[in-house]
Formats: structure tokens, C-alpha cells, sequence
């Protein structure tokens, strides 16, 4: 009889911290909601991308992208830091939101590589788009998935 | 445990609810204003001469006949807003700087000097029939579509002061237009981004000539979403044609959008009632926060 007691209130504190832990989680849900407000509606690869490349879902190397527009050329570094690549021949293509740009990057030997990234926008209307597609250095091909940082200053 | 995952999938589903629906409350392209006067009534590229004919037989609009001469201060400078006796306000709600519609000057759609990229987005957002509007988000109305959205406005001069405010019932946003003779914009780097930019204005005869820069890319500086970038300078030029009409031209010079600048514009009608059309001639209080329906009207759609 006491360990039903026992279990009956312990069920019964368990699922008043399961009912406010949800309560949390709804609330932190709702405040978190008008986050996505803030938007960049200019050039739609301006802005901090972040994801990763490789080859499956275990090979993953973290990358940072950082693009802007002049006006006339998209500019902008990968891994900005002190062994940031700039990129190269950088261009997007309206028609279908596909993003071509190269990069030189360097392996430990001091070898330089020349690195094809080929991808597409998605979810063009959102502040957080993607960007995906191939990330070719010499003979290797990976693939990347890049997402845009919300941006709270432009 | 099946508990605790309930509680997840609620705020998951909360949270999914949430985004979706902020991201799909614009109402389509074409729709009718909301009674409440929440938003702007016509699709941005259309609504021109609607904002035209208003001022002439509208609710809350000029007696018939012929409007009054243009109001003038006892120093004989134009002035935009209200005269003693007559209340009042600019009552915008539509308004493009496309063709048709507007002023007769301004372009149409295939003639708007757009970049490449510019052109797409701005036909990807016409596809989307505007949910991807971050106004119909509540954002504000930067640029020039503070002329456009409801509610109306007014424009305070203060001379003593070399200063100008425009100021909207929508949301309660306001422009501050500096008179200073001599007056410079910030440098690039000094200028911080904003919704209405860095204004500086100056007198052309009987026209308030307004020069801005500094916005930031947070909006669509017009329903319909023609895109911008940081580059967006805006030269506005205000004329009030006569008491009931303030024409307002603008030229968009955008290097980052437009192989060129280009130039619309529209008609303000006067308006001489509430914005509900009860006597007052007063404009009133919106946010569009406290009274967004919208999220659930256009859910999924």
C-alpha cells in the first residue's frame, strides 16, 4: 500500500516537473520565435555562412564563409582567421541561385591546391538560407551544406 | 518518459507553429486593406493611382469642387501639414513608383534598370505573393514605404530648430529630416544602418528636397519587394501641389541593385477625418504587434 502511495506521488511530482519543464520549453519556444524576424533582404549571399564539408555524415570539417557584394563582384574570405582563403572568380547565377566560387588552399606541406565550390541557394526568402552543393580540391570531392547567419547590424 | 516527450514535442511543435506562421502572415499580393487599417491595401506596384483618385471623394476626403490653394506660413514657406482650423493628415495607404498607377513619369516593370540578381528576387518574391515580406512580419516600413502603409502621417516643421519629423500612426514610426544649411551625412563608417537612414533636406522653391542614406537591408523598401542594398540612396522630393495633394517623387540610386538611378512616384491625398472616418482629422495609434490576426488568417497559406 505504501509503495503505491509512494509511486502515486512520486508520479505525481514527476509529472509536475515534466508539466513545468514543458511549460519552460514552450516559453523559451515562443521567445525564441521573433528571433527569426531579423532578416537580410539585399544581395542573398551577403552575409556569415556556417556548416561543414566531407565525405558521409562522420568525415565532417567544420567552414565559416563570409560574402559580400560591391555592387559589381561578390567578395569575401573562407575561414577568416590567419589561414583565410579568399575567394576567387566568385559569381551567382540568378537563374537557377547556383554559387560558384574557388578558393587556394594550402595543405601542411605548404602545397597549394585550387578548390572548386559549386553550390545552390535554398529557402531564398528566409535569413537563414543554405547553401549546398560540391567542394572540390584537386582529386578530392566532398560535399558541403552551408547555413546563413542571422545578422542583427545590417 | 512518454511524459518529458510529450512536453519536447509540444514546444517543438509550438516553436514550428510559430516560425511557420511568422513567415507566412503576409497577405497575398492584390488584397484588400484590413478594416482595422493594418496594412497597405494594394499590391505595391498597382496602388498608385488608387492613392491618387483617394484624396478626392475617399472617406474622410476633400469637400467637393476644387481643393484650396496651397497653405503657406505667415514667412511665406510652403507648409506640409495641418493650418489652424483645419485638422488633418496625409492618409498614404497605397502607392508605387511603378507604372501603372503613380505619377505618369514612372516607369514600368520591364523598363526598372534592375541588376541580374535584383530582378530575380524580385520575381521570386512576386511568386511567393509576399510572405516573405518582413513588414507583414511587423518589421518597420523603411525607406519610401512609409508612404504607402495606412494610418496616416504628418509632417512637423520646426525652422526654429532646422529640423523636420515625419510622423506615422503605423507603429508609431518617425523620420527626422535635418535643416541644418551645410549639414554633411556621417561617413560610411560612422553611419549606422537603419530602417529610414540618415536624412538631410533642403528647400527648392516651394519643394522640400530630402537626400538619405545609410539603411540598412532589413526590408522591402516597397510592397512588392523591389530589393535593395546598403548602397540604397534615396532622393525624395515633396510638393504640395495644392491643400488637398502632396505629390511625392522619388529617385532610388542603389549601385548595388540598379545599373542606374530611376525615378517614381505618387500623390498623397488629404485626409480631413479620423482615420475611421469619424470627425477628429487626427491620426492614431497602430502597432501592428498588439493587433496581428494574420498569423492565423494566412497559416499556411
Amino acid at each position: 500500500m505504501n509503495r503505491v502511495i509512494y509511486r502515486i506521488q512520486s508520479e505525481g511530482r514527476k509529472t509536475v516537473m515534466l508539466v513545468r519543464t514543458g511549460r519552460l520549453l514552450v516559453l523559451i519556444a515562443w521567445i525564441a520565435a521573433p528571433a527569426s524576424l531579423a532578416a537580410q533582404e539585399g544581395h542573398p549571399v551577403v552575409g556569415s555562412w556556417h556548416g561543414d564539408r566531407g565525405n558521409g555524415p562522420k568525415a565532417r570539417t567544420d567552414i565559416t564563409v563570409i560574402m559580400d557584394w560591391d555592387g559589381t563582384q561578390i567578395t569575401g574570405v573562407v575561414n577568416p582567421g590567419f589561414e583565410n582563403m579568399k575567394l576567387q572568380s566568385a559569381k551567382l547565377t540568378p537563374k537557377d541561385w547556383s554559387v560558384h566560387f574557388e578558393v587556394e588552399s594550402k595543405d601542411a606541406s605548404g602545397k597549394v591546391t585550387r578548390c572548386l565550390i559549386d553550390g545552390k541557394i535554398d529557402r531564398l526568402g528566409s535569413d537563414q538560407r543554405t547553401l549546398s552543393g560540391t567542394w572540390v580540391c584537386g582529386a578530392v570531392k566532398q560535399d558541403f551544406k552551408l547555413t546563413r547567419d542571422r545578422d542583427y547590424s545590417r | 518518459m512518454r511524459n518529458a516527450w510529450f512536453g519536447v514535442s509540444v514546444a517543438i511543435g509550438v516553436l514550428a507553429l510559430s516560425m511557420t506562421t511568422f513567415e507566412a502572415q503576409a497577405p497575398a499580393a492584390g488584397a484588400q486593406p484590413a478594416a482595422r487599417g493594418g496594412r497597405e491595401g494594394a499590391a505595391g506596384d498597382q496602388g498608385g493611382a488608387r492613392a491618387g483618385r483617394a484624396g478626392r471623394g475617399g472617406r474622410g476626403a476633400a469637400p467637393a469642387g476644387p481643393s484650396k490653394p496651397t497653405p503657406r506660413w505667415p514667412d511665406g514657406r510652403v507648409n506640409l501639414s495641418q493650418v489652424p482650423g483645419v485638422k488633418g493628415f496625409w492618409n498614404v495607404m497605397t502607392g508605387s513608383p511603378i507604372a501603372p498607377g503613380g505619377l505618369s513619369t514612372n516607369l514600368t516593370l520591364d523598363q526598372i534598370p534592375f541588376q541580374d540578381w535584383a530582378r530575380a528576387l524580385y520575381e521570386y518574391r512576386r511568386t511567393r505573393g509576399g510572405l516573405d515580406d518582413p513588414h507583414a512580419r511587423c518589421q518597420p516600413a523603411g525607406g519610401m514605404r512609409v508612404f504607402t502603409v495606412p494610418n496616416g502621417l504628418e509632417i512637423i516643421d520646426q525652422p526654429e530648430l532646422n529640423r523636420i519629423f515625419i510622423i506615422g500612426g503605423e507603429n508609431r514610426d518617425w523620420r527626422r529630416i535635418a535643416m541644418e544649411p551645410g549639414r554633411k551625412h556621417p561617413s560610411e563608417d560612422d553611419l549606422i544602418p537603419s530602417y529610414f537612414g540618415d536624412s538631410i533636406g533642403h528647400w527648392e522653391g516651394d519643394t522640400l528636397v530630402v537626400d538619405t542614406v545609410g539603411y540598412n537591408e532589413k526590408f522591402w523598401f516597397i510592397r512588392g519587394g523591389l530589393p535593395h542594398t546598403r548602397f540604397m540612396h534615396l532622393t525624395e522630393r515633396f510638393t504640395r501641389i495644392n491643400f488637398d495633394t502632396l505629390r511625392y517623387e522619388v529617385t532610388i540610386d542603389d549601385k548595388g541593385a540598379y545599373t542606374r538611378p530611376w525615378s517614381g512616384g505618387w500623390d498623397i491625398p488629404w485626409q480631413y477625418t479620423n482615420y475611421d472616418g469619424t470627425p477628429g482629422g487626427e491620426i492614431h495609434e497602430y502597432f501592428c504587434i498588439d493587433n496581428e490576426r494574420d498569423a492565423v488568417e494566412f497559416a499556411g497559406k
